[in-house]
């Protein structure tokens, strides 16, 4: 039986809010940051400057580096700075770096260290972004879903089978913002490789 | 993120580190390398040098300069139909890696590669074109002499650039056969009086008319077959010799 003081259309209405607040903005992000890697690394080709393309990892990574500042403030590694404006750098920066290095791989599948490290990047960038986009609003969605229920009149039983999917959708949003920092280690340690192997292997002087 | 998960992560990447020392070729490798170097393709650091990349000293150890286009690393003769020419060793410089890569995948290698070019040569060789290049077996060759530059540049053998005009414009009926003026195919002379149209009493008669005796070297004053002999060099070489 329906409740009375809640809107008939409320799930509907939910799912679109949901759709243009959080998922678009959030797949929109995703998107341009390989958008703009594809259109660089044409471009590139088209002006016969691929060779720049070898040397964007190393900007690349300093930005990455230096986005990092936000994790050392947030894990109380560094004391100053502002953690907003640490946070805003951190995304900008982790951004712009990954496009560098995305420019950097290239669309040619070679070495597999190479794009395992790539693999991780893409995987921490999403997991970012999901950070950003996606779990502070659901998290709010549910807990204002669920004072609109108590409101409502709704039992704690009716009340778990109405936010059932709500709260399963936030536990999984969770999870996956959950492995941001592993993933970070799991990058670290495959780009490092790469690194290592570049400069072991290439001709430097 | 469990305790056990951040076990089992560190794991994966101590196994992925593991296999970049165990098959670094697709690790690491950015390309598989030629055919012919598959079983040193595990070994890196047959062809690079720690911090220093490709060393030239590296290849010549298997390929030794003397023997390189003459015979393979094993010994063996190298048959190629005769059309490979054994350069390597009149290169002015040791750089392999200006001319080949061992990686073929890549673009960005591959658009690196050059082919040979003739710059690439030691000065004191690169004017000596018969060390490397025999001269077809034509009649207009067999008489051409060792200026291969006049007519071949060297960037390509095709097209050549030789240019009758400069002796001779070949217009009209002077459009014909190389022997009707060059007897028996040799170029470096030559004579108008192989057709009809110019008999030597009759082309006398005419010349004596202005006071020219010596009609045998026509292309000193006639440059075409429409000119009317002002054109050409006055009092050039005796004997029609087209040098």
């Amino acid at each position: 039986m329906p409740w009375p003081n809640l809107h008939p259309n409320r799930h509907l209405i939910s799912r679109t809010s949901l759709l243009s607040r959080e998922v678009m903005p959030f797949a929109l992000m995703l998107l341009a940051l390989i958008g703009a890697a594809l259109a660089a690394d044409a471009g590139l080709h088209l002006a016969g400057l691929v060779w720049i393309g070898r040397y964007l990892g190393i900007p690349g990574v300093l930005l990455i580096l230096a986005s990092s500042a936000y994790s050392l403030r947030k894990h109380k590694v560094i004391s100053s700075g502002k953690p907003v404006t640490l946070l805003r750098l951190h995304e900008r920066l982790a951004w712009a770096g990954s496009l560098l290095i995305l420019v950097h791989a290239g669309i040619h599948f070679n070495a597999v260290l190479a794009w395992l490290a790539i693999a991780a990047m893409l995987i921490n960038v999403a997991s970012g972004l999901t950070g950003k986009y996606l779990m502070g609003p659901s998290r709010k969605r549910l807990v204002a879903n669920r004072a609109q229920l108590l409101e409502a009149g709704l039992s704690d039983g009716a009340l778990e089978d109405e936010t059932y999917w709500d709260s399963l959708t936030y536990d999984l949003v969770k999870s996956w913002r959950v492995v941001h920092l592993p993933i970070t280690l799991a990058f670290c340690v495959l780009a490092l490789a790469h690194i290592a192997s570049t400069v072991l292997f290439w001709g430097w002087f | 993120m469990r305790r056990w998960g951040l076990w089992l992560l560190v794991a994966v990447l101590a196994g992925v580190i593991a296999l970049t020392f165990a098959w670094p070729q697709g690790m690491v490798a950015p390309g598989p390398v030629i055919a012919a170097h598959r079983e040193i393709a595990g070994n890196c650091f047959a062809c690079h040098a720690p911090l220093r990349g490709v060393s030239a000293q590296r290849c010549m150890a298997c390929h030794k300069l003397n023997d390189i286009g003459v015979r393979t690393t094993k010994g063996l003769p190298v048959t190629s139909g005769g059309t490979q020419i054994a350069f390597h060793q009149a290169l002015s410089e040791a750089n392999c890696m200006a001319c080949h890569s061992d990686h073929t995948g890549p673009l960005l290698l591959k658009s690196a590669q050059h082919r040979f070019a003739h710059a690439l040569l030691r000065p004191d060789v690169r004017g000596q074109c018969a060390a490397c290049h025999r001269a077809p077996a034509t009649p207009f060759h067999a008489h051409a002499g060792s200026n291969c530059a006049a007519c071949h540049s060297a960037k390509a053998w095709k097209p050549a650039t030789f240019d009758h005009t400069r002796f001779f414009a070949l217009s009209g009926p002077h459009q014909t056969a190389c022997t009707t003026c060059h007897i028996g195919g040799n170029t470096r002379r030559y004579t108008c009086f192989g057709c009809h149209e110019h008999q030597p009493d009759q082309i006398r008669a005419r010349h004596a008319e202005e006071g020219i005796q010596n009609i045998g070297n026509c292309v000193a004053c006639h440059r075409s077959g429409s000119g009317e002999g002002a054109e050409g060099r006055e009092g050039g070489v005796e004997g029609g010799r087209d040098d």
